[in-house]
């Protein structure tokens, strides 16, 4: 029971948004979110987690995100050089942590966060030592890759948009998280094909 | 197994009132004003031009890179410790827009170094910091919005305490941009007549910049400050992207949790060090929360956006330097832009700096977009 696994995993991409029923379920503000929190919150949504009969205080967000928010950081400067100036809601989303906001706004979850720029090998250490070190009871991992067109043309990256979402806390769950398991999307994509299958 | 304590072994700031510690210092005693106007924000497009501008130039293509490499060194050569070996040395980033100054430039078709353009990545800036410095140990990027300096130093116990790190440099950077003032004037969240923190009359930020670098070591290897990190607490509102929760519940939970690892009483916390943007909301909520906390006995509290502007991912890094000094220097820093308290802010609101008999348990808090809360405390022994 002291261990801690994965209970639950999952992967999107853009074309996931058509998923009505996902959508449909994150509400009408999920339309104005930038695609970044868009990706992240419906593979939260993926995951199928039910909150009610935890204390949201004790649930912690682990976020990484490959390129920040720089895809969104693109579309804003160009409205502040395009007609009608820049747009206060998309600079909300030009801080790489907004997509942690979104998901704590929409499952009211309370507990700490952590958001990092860089690869997908920090979130599943990071989340375990918040559970570890008794943070947390649980922990959402989320990692994103955006790169938008118009970024593609700026730093040297593919155009890409995927996430990948887990959900850690102690118990048997799908996975027995090891010390050595950092590869959240090999992970993640392997557990979500498994379920798929199943 | 006892975890090891965690000391703070030296620091290095540039910031709008100058460059280094004696100059933070001197500015802190001498309630010295950092904000002042710019060419660069004076049109019309920009809400304000009175900013926190470093003295660095303006014109350079790379400034988190010159303001964040400024610290550290300072840093670095302040630090009295044994020698550590340099794979037991880490490096955490706290930045909220590392070098955007780039994106500005690749846009407008000015000329951009490839290094400049690799440092608008955040993950890649302290890659290469950490490779300027001979740092070998784990780097990370933090940006958790305003709260990022606090979560970065907290990142920092946390490496030291699970053995991954003996000492960690913990850089918090961010830079006047038009990026970024621009965004603040679209949120029309900047005060003209410069950020007022807890004023009756206050109407937003003062956009600032600045580079501050601490160094974190287990406290065995180095000689003694005396200064540790004792407690951290983290919590989200829940509740709105861009705006506080109104009860100031999520902070005052974050406070509950760091004193809670810290094992200290709200009684036992001698000054705060608050977040203080000078907003409407922000104010309002801080106040509550320490109200929560700490009733009608809240401790002095004041804040140095009034002096330096808010300096995003830096704020946490430099907010909590100017509490080391506070405490070496048992004085309590005042609170620039303060003339008249607004209805419901704390009584013991320290206008301007004065000594102070005892300063031994210190807290510090940060807020920021996406309803994130910080609370760390630093105890003197």
């Amino acid at each position: 029971m002291n261990e801690v696994s994965i209970f639950a995993a999952s992967v999107v991409n853009p074309a996931d948004l058509a998923a009505t029923h996902l959508v449909r379920r994150l509400g009408q503000r999920f339309g104005r979110l930038d695609l970044q929190s868009q990706l992240a919150l419906l593979a939260v949504e993926s995951l199928e987690l039910d909150f009610s009969g935890w204390a949201r205080d004790r649930i912690g967000i682990c976020l990484a995100t490959g390129t920040g928010s720089l895809s969104t950081d693109v579309s804003f400067w160009q409205g502040w050089n395009g007609v009608g100036g820049p747009s206060p809601t998309l600079f909300a989303y030009t801080l790489p942590s907004a997509a942690i906001g979104e998901i704590a706004i929409h499952y009211k979850l309370t507990g700490p966060n952590l958001c990092f720029v860089g690869d997908d090998q920090i979130v599943l250490p990071e989340a375990f030592d918040l559970i570890r070190r008794g943070e947390a009871d649980g922990c959402v991992c989320i990692f994103s890759e955006v790169v938008s067109v118009e970024l593609a043309k700026i730093i040297p990256a593919t155009p890409a948009a995927s996430a990948w979402a887990i959900f850690l806390k102690r118990g048997d769950g799908l996975h027995k998280l090891r010390e050595f398991d950092r590869d959240m999307k090999a992970l993640c994509t392997l557990i979500f094909q498994i379920k798929s299958a199943v | 197994m006892r975890e090891p304590v965690v000391a703070i072994a030296g620091c290095g700031a540039v910031s709008a009132v100058g460059c280094g510690l004696e100059s933070l210092l001197n500015a802190l005693r001498s309630h010295l004003l950092g904000l002042g106007p710019s060419e660069k924000f004076s049109s019309p497009r920009f809400q304000s031009n009175l900013v926190g501008a470093a003295p660095r130039d303006q014109d350079d293509e790379d400034p988190a890179w010159l303001l964040a490499r400024e610290a550290l060194q300072q840093a670095v050569g302040a630090a009295k410790t044994i020698k550590i070996p340099p794979q037991k040395i880490g490096l955490i980033l706290s930045t909220t827009k590392a070098n955007i100054e780039a994106l500005e430039r690749v846009s407008a078709g000015r000329p951009c170094s490839k290094a400049a353009l690799r440092h608008l990545q955040s993950n890649l800036l302290a890659e290469d910091l950490a490779k300027e410095f001979g740092i070998r140990g784990p780097v990370q990027a933090v940006s958790v919005a305003c709260v990022s300096g606090l979560v970065a130093l907290s990142q920092g116990v946390k490496l030291i305490r699970r053995g991954a790190a003996d000492a960690v440099f913990v850089v918090g950077v961010d830079c006047l941009s038009e990026f970024v003032v621009a965004g603040f004037t679209a949120l029309k969240a900047i005060d003209p007549a410069g950020c007022r923190p807890f004023d009756a009359a206050r109407s937003g930020l003062s956009p600032g910049e600045a580079g501050a670098a601490i160094m974190l070591v287990r406290d065995d290897l180095t000689s003694p400050t005396g200064i540790t990190l004792r407690g951290y607490g983290g919590s989200n509102d829940a509740n709105h992207l861009t705006g506080p929760s109104r009860d100031g519940s999520g902070l005052a939970r974050a406070i509950r949790l760091a004193l809670d690892s810290a094992k200290l009483s709200p009684e036992e916390i001698d000054f705060v060090h608050a977040h203080g943007t000078g907003t409407s909301y922000n104010d309002t909520m801080e106040s509550l929360a320490l109200k929560t906390i700490f009733g009608e006995a809240c401790p002095p509290v004041s804040g140095a956006k009034g002096m330096l502007g808010h300096t995003l991912g830096a704020a946490g890094v430099i907010e909590t330097i100017i509490c080391t000094l506070a405490m070496k220097e048992k004085f309590l820093p005042g609170t620039l832009g303060l003339t008249n308290p607004a209805e419901g802010a704390p009584k013991s609101l320290v206008r301007r700096p004065r000594a102070a008999d005892r300063l031994k348990n210190v807290l510090k808090l940060n807020t920021g977009f996406g309803g994130m809360n910080g609370a760390l405390i630093l105890s003197h022994e």
